[in-house]
């Protein structure tokens, strides 16, 4: 059927359900149940009958299809009061009439999740389901006479399928937890196996039950539980055929790491009968923190972080550079001399490949791969141009990983602990991007001399899922370890947090240079939290209290639609005589009508190399470094644009708002209105970095002269004044200024080829190389966009006159070129990326780039190439071949002239 | 008559179409740039902004359904190659016209180009996301100017004594004396006398006068050269 009468449903599998026909000679066929209530037999991709129910799904939802030779049982659930009723429908499976339809009576509480279908090829299908706490069990006839009957034991409260219905096993729980798996004989349902002791119990976990087959398609069933004595996996695997028709019970037990892995979550497995009397598992489990693990008995194949597809806050940290070994500053004059004899045999090999190095030039160069030269033990340490360094992602499961970003190891990964609130299932998620590096690598306590290096530290914000209540983690990026708890015992453990507040709003890092970095957390109430909570961070915070202005998205109650608020910091004296601070709003953001707050967007940091653009003439345009800007984007409100839609004949047209707002006066600096997309959202991409703005977005529009639909990059440059040489210095002048909207806007759109799901700019150490615009975009690449294309004073329709050309402008033209050479993704296919991260290696000229979503994908760019390094291409086999031509030039002209002279001599 | 009609009950029959919409077919043809799927890879035809879309099948063909009346941008999404973009009018039920279209142009009017429905499209371009690193190599070494005027300075150099030998005397006391004049001038450079050197320079008048004092030892060892050449054609 055409996908518009398609029904959405939730999970997304129900009412949808496709069994083989019988008559399979060649040609695919199948029976297919869709939208819940229709089913289609299809023969060699054609419909030959379809079916629908009389209700049209209103009333029955069908979700199952059982064929055999005689008829087809449609099975499903009618809904009644407070629980469902079992339906089956039986139809001809040659023409799909049909045959007969009956309310099973019964009430089934919980769905999809209480009734099994046993679909034995040898017998006849039978239902079972769970009804007020007691097993029922049907088997189905074409003409559905057959009455519902119960096992002998009436006991058992709960069903598992663990996906045996096709070899008649399921299993089911008494009320005690105690497992046993099921078959029907003959009409009658019986236990053949009790798993012992699978009751409810302190030492044990919950069971998982999970079915499988061997080679030869025997059926086993297996139970997974945690022993909290063994801390342990146990598995344990029953074979119901084997050992001589009395079934075959195994276990084994295998060390899953619950500290590194979480719990497991799904359990599926495969087994192999070499001998009689010998069963050898092999399972697969995914766990609480997203990975996938394949265990063969009690040993482990494989793992994969699936979890790192979830990633929400992701922070780039550099790498101390290696030091010597703790050893050689303590040893004696004698020890030394006998090291140094010691290294002496390697000698030749050192001579040997400085030899090679000198001749070939194969020093560090900025393309060699970062992965080659990678410490393969210990703590990772700094590459020569710092390209290696330390990528700490947080994910949604609770996991935090530090990841090595030369070559994709996750070098180690922590659990974030619950926190004193613990309760069952909860976990930690942490606040998207709320990942703080506290204390780099330059960040030194006391004499750099004694300590060496500093040890990086970051600090997260997580919000604990279930309840209310957000915890702190402190931590050492480079290993992983706790920093609050002195304990090292507890490495292994899960990582502990200190509670902060009860709902955080927000979270911030100052950075106060070298007087160190606190962070700040804002919770529901306005009242500020600081970490480090000590008497220098309050002081250093007090300091720093009149240039902090933070601007809150703040749902409104009344309208139903969000406002942006500008808060500033107040501090005062509490009863403890500590000072407290809390945040007070000082200007509310008015927004036209039907236009609600999509998300704020703050400017790129980092340090800025020039604060103008000198031209062509010899004027320089003074840029505009407003550090307070942030941008902000609105969408239609949701209300408006339901009553924009209805009256679409009206002018009203909803627009989506990019506005660029200071944040401490709430003064708009610069806004524009972009079209809404078909289906009514906004999907604006926008980053500002310095005084640059870009935006991308999509432009339905095509009626009117001159217009296309298709995709759009804008760039804006903000300047001081209203010509060139007019200076206001904004970047130390007071929001407060009435001339800080003294600005002129430079603007150029452009047309891009592909819709774009992250965008974010290069940044470099200083600040000096151009920033470059990287993208991901929807053809699942990365590519990055030259500063010089997208500079907005490009000439139009015109050739660029000389002093232009001094400026390296180019002509303008209307397409950005799809210049696969700037895709630096290039032949990888990096799918669904949401965000993307850069970070300054230690050269000026190079930044490392960091694209997580779906894929994650790590590079390094250098917009303005590397211009501090040598040249790749430089020919050092060059320089060295003239200059020993020379040397040999020399050695042989030498002896010649020599002899030339004498005989002068003697000769004259 | 009777199938707009029927058209028109389908469509009013149907509970969650808004509009009436129709399904896009259409066809990748192979070329030498793209001669399969294999080659192609996953691909993706998308209408507009995306919403809208259908994924490309093994034998090249896609459909995209639910499509509403109106004028439509036709682009493939393929990583490795590249499509030229279509512009699809959808009149009616019945009536599609298909466009070439270049990007970045206005849309309307629209081109004269009419394509056939269903519509056929082709690879245009293989993405080429490498620059061949320079290699070294001795030949084009050798080859470069710069090179060639060292290898022709070193074969002077080796190769001047057999030449002036050969010289006739008096091009040879010439040149002596230009040589001397020049060391001479390249003295008061390095020793940064520019009296000397402007003296040098700009005054030809007393370079004339000192010419005799300068060519006194200029002649006597031309006449060492000629001795030697007279030695040379004793031998």
């Amino acid at each position: 059927h055409p996908p518009q009468v398609g029904l959405l449903a939730e999970p997304h599998h129900l009412g949808t359900y496709i069994a083989f026909g019988n008559e399979t000679n060649g040609s695919p066929d199948f029976f297919v149940l869709t939208n819940g209530h229709t089913v289609n037999h299809i023969v060699n991709g054609k419909v030959k009958w379809s079916w629908t129910s009389e209700d049209k799904g209103s009333l029955v939802t069908y979700s199952n299809l059982i064929t055999t030779s005689q008829s087809i049982y449609v099975i499903g659930l009618a809904k009644s009061f407070a629980s469902y009723t079992l339906h089956v429908t039986t139809l001809s499976p040659v023409t799909g009439e049909v045959i007969s339809t009956s309310h099973i009576p019964s009430s089934i509480s919980n769905g999809l999740t209480d009734f099994i279908v046993l679909d034995q090829a040898a017998s006849r299908p039978h239902i079972v389901w769970v009804e007020n706490n007691n097993l029922q069990f049907l088997e189905l006839s074409p003409t559905l006479q057959k009455k519902p009957s119960f096992p002998k034991d009436k006991l058992f409260t709960k069903i598992s399928d663990v996906g045996l219905g096709t070899r008649g096993l399921f299993v089911a729980l008494k009320e005690d937890g105690t497992g046993h798996i099921m078959a029907i004989n003959s009409g009658f349902m019986e236990s053949i196996k009790e798993f012992e002791s699978s009751a409810h119990s302190e030492s044990a976990t919950e069971s998982l039950y999970a079915g499988g087959l061997d080679k030869n398609e025997t059926p086993y069933v297996a139970r997974v539980y945690w022993s909290h004595a063994l801390r342990l996996v146990s598995v344990e695997l029953y074979a119901p055929y084997h050992g001589g028709g009395q079934g075959l019970l195994s276990g084994f037990s295998f060390a899953f790491d619950t500290y590194q892995h979480g719990v497991v979550s799904h359990v599926t497995f495969d087994a192999a009968n070499p001998q009689p009397y010998q069963v050898i598992g092999r399972i697969a489990i995914t766990t609480s923190t997203g990975s996938i693990q394949l265990w063969q008995q009690d040993t482990r194949q494989w793992t994969r972080e699936e979890g790192l597809a979830d990633i929400n806050a992701v922070q780039f940290v550099e790498l101390p550079e290696k030091l010597a070994d703790k050893s050689e500053r303590s040893e004696g004059s004698f020890g030394r001399f006998e090291r140094q004899l010691r290294d002496a045999k390697d000698f030749p090999k050192y001579l040997m490949r400085f030899v090679k190095r000198f001749a070939t030039g194969a020093y560090e160069s900025v393309t060699s791969p970062a992965s080659a030269h990678a410490a393969t033990t210990g703590i990772p340490s700094r590459d020569t141009f710092g390209f290696r360094q330390l990528i700490v992602a947080a994910t949604t499961h609770g996991k935090v990983y530090g990841i090595d970003s030369s070559n994709g190891k996750i070098i180690w990964s922590r659990i974030l602990g619950l926190g004193s609130k613990a309760e069952d299932g909860a976990k930690i998620v942490p606040i998207e991007k709320k990942l703080f590096v506290v204390k780099t690598v330059g960040d030194v306590d006391g004499n750099a001399e004694v300590s060496g290096p500093g040890v990086p530290e970051v600090v997260l914000v997580g919000k604990r899922g279930a309840t209310t209540g957000n915890l702190l983690y402190h931590f050492n990026a480079l290993t992983g370890e706790d920093v609050m708890s002195s304990k090292k015992s507890s490495n292994l453990r899960l990582l502990q947090g200190t509670e902060v507040a009860d709902s955080v709003i927000d979270a911030y890092c100052l950075n106060a240079e070298d007087k160190g970095k606190v962070v700040v957390v804002l919770d529901s109430e306005m009242k500020v939290h600081l970490y480090p909570d000590t008497t220098t961070s309050r002081a250093l915070f007090s300091s720093y209290i009149s240039s902090f202005a933070v601007p809150i998205r703040l749902s409104d109650a009344t309208q139903g639609q969000y406002r942006v608020v500008g808060h500033q910091i107040t501090a005062s004296t509490g009863l403890s005589k500590k000072p407290e601070f809390s945040a007070y709003p000082t200007w509310t953001l008015s927004l036209p009508e039907g236009e609600d707050i999509q998300s704020i967007v703050p400017s790129t940091g980092g340090p800025v190399a020039s604060i103008g653009k000198v031209l062509g003439n010899r004027t320089t345009l003074y840029k505009y470094l407003n550090q307070r800007m942030f941008i902000l984007l609105t969408e239609p409100h949701s209300r408006s644009s339901v009553v924009a839609s209805s009256a679409s004949s009206s002018n009203h047209k909803t627009v989506c708002g990019l506005y660029l707002v200071d944040s401490l006066k709430g003064s708009i600096v610069y806004k524009t209105k972009l079209p809404v997309s078909s289906t009514g959202s906004c999907d604006v991409k926008a980053v500002l970095t310095e005084n640059w703005l870009v935006y991308h977005y999509y432009d339905d529009e095509y009626r009117g002269t001159g217009q296309a639909k298709g995709y759009r990059i804008v760039s804006v440059e903000l300047y001081e004044g209203k010509q060139p040489d007019d200076k206001i210095r904004s970047s130390d002048m007071t929001s407060y200024s009435d001339k800080n909207l003294d600005i002129t806007a430079y603007a150029q759109s452009f047309v891009y080829l592909h819709g774009v799901t992250a965008i974010a700019t290069t940044s470099t150490k200083f600040g000096i190389t151009s920033k470059d615009i990287i993208v991901a975009n929807t053809n699942n690449k990365i590519q990055s966009l030259s500063r010089r294309l997208l500079n907005p004073r490009r000439p139009i329709g015109r050739k660029p006159t000389t002093e232009e050309i001094e400026e390296q402008l180019v002509q303008y033209d209307p397409l950005l070129p799809d210049d696969p050479r700037r895709v630096i993704s290039h032949r990888y296919v990096v799918a669904n990326t949401r965000q993307i991260i850069t970070s300054p290696a230690l050269l000026e000229s190079t930044s490392l780039v960091f694209a997580y979503g779906l894929d994650l994908f790590l590079t390094r760019v250098a917009p303005s190439s590397t211009f501090d390094v040598l040249n790749e291409n430089f020919n050092k086999m060059q320089l060295v071949l003239t200059v020993s031509g020379l040397a040999v030039a020399i050695l042989i002209t030498k002896p010649m002239v020599h002899r030339k002279r004498l005989k002068e001599k003697w000769y004259q | 008559m009777a199938r707009p009609t029927v058209l028109f009950l389908l469509c009013s029959s149907l509970l969650f179409a808004v509009t009436c919409a129709l399904e896009l077919n259409g066809k990748i043809s192979w070329n030498d740039v793209c001669p399969d799927y294999k080659q192609l890879g996953r691909a993706r035809v998308v209408l507009d902004d995306g919403d809208l879309s259908g994924s490309v099948v093994k034998d090249g063909s896609f459909s995209i359904s639910n499509v509403s009346v109106g004028t439509h941008v036709l682009s493939v999404l393929a990583h490795d190659h590249w499509f030229d973009q279509l512009r699809i009018d959808v009149i009616d039920k019945t009536t599609i016209e298909v466009r070439p279209y270049v990007v970045g142009t206005p849309l309307n009017p629209p081109s004269q180009v009419l394509l056939a429905y269903p519509i056929t499209v082709e690879a245009k371009g293989k993405y080429n996301y490498f620059v061949p690193p320079e290699s070294f190599n001795l030949m084009g070494m050798l080859g470069s100017p710069m090179m060639l005027i060292m290898i022709l300075g070193g074969a002077m150099v080796l190769g001047l004594p057999y030449l002036m030998k050969n010289m006739d005397p008096e091009a040879l006391a010439e040149l002596k004396d230009q040589q001397a004049k020049m060391s001479q001038m390249q003295n008061a450079m390095t020793s940064g006398d520019f009296r000397g050197l402007s003296a040098l320079m700009a005054a030809p008048e007393d370079n004339r006068q000192n010419q005799p004092a300068t060519q006194s030892p200029s002649t006597g060892k031309a006449q060492g050269g000629k001795g030697r050449s007279n030695k040379h054609k004793k031998h």
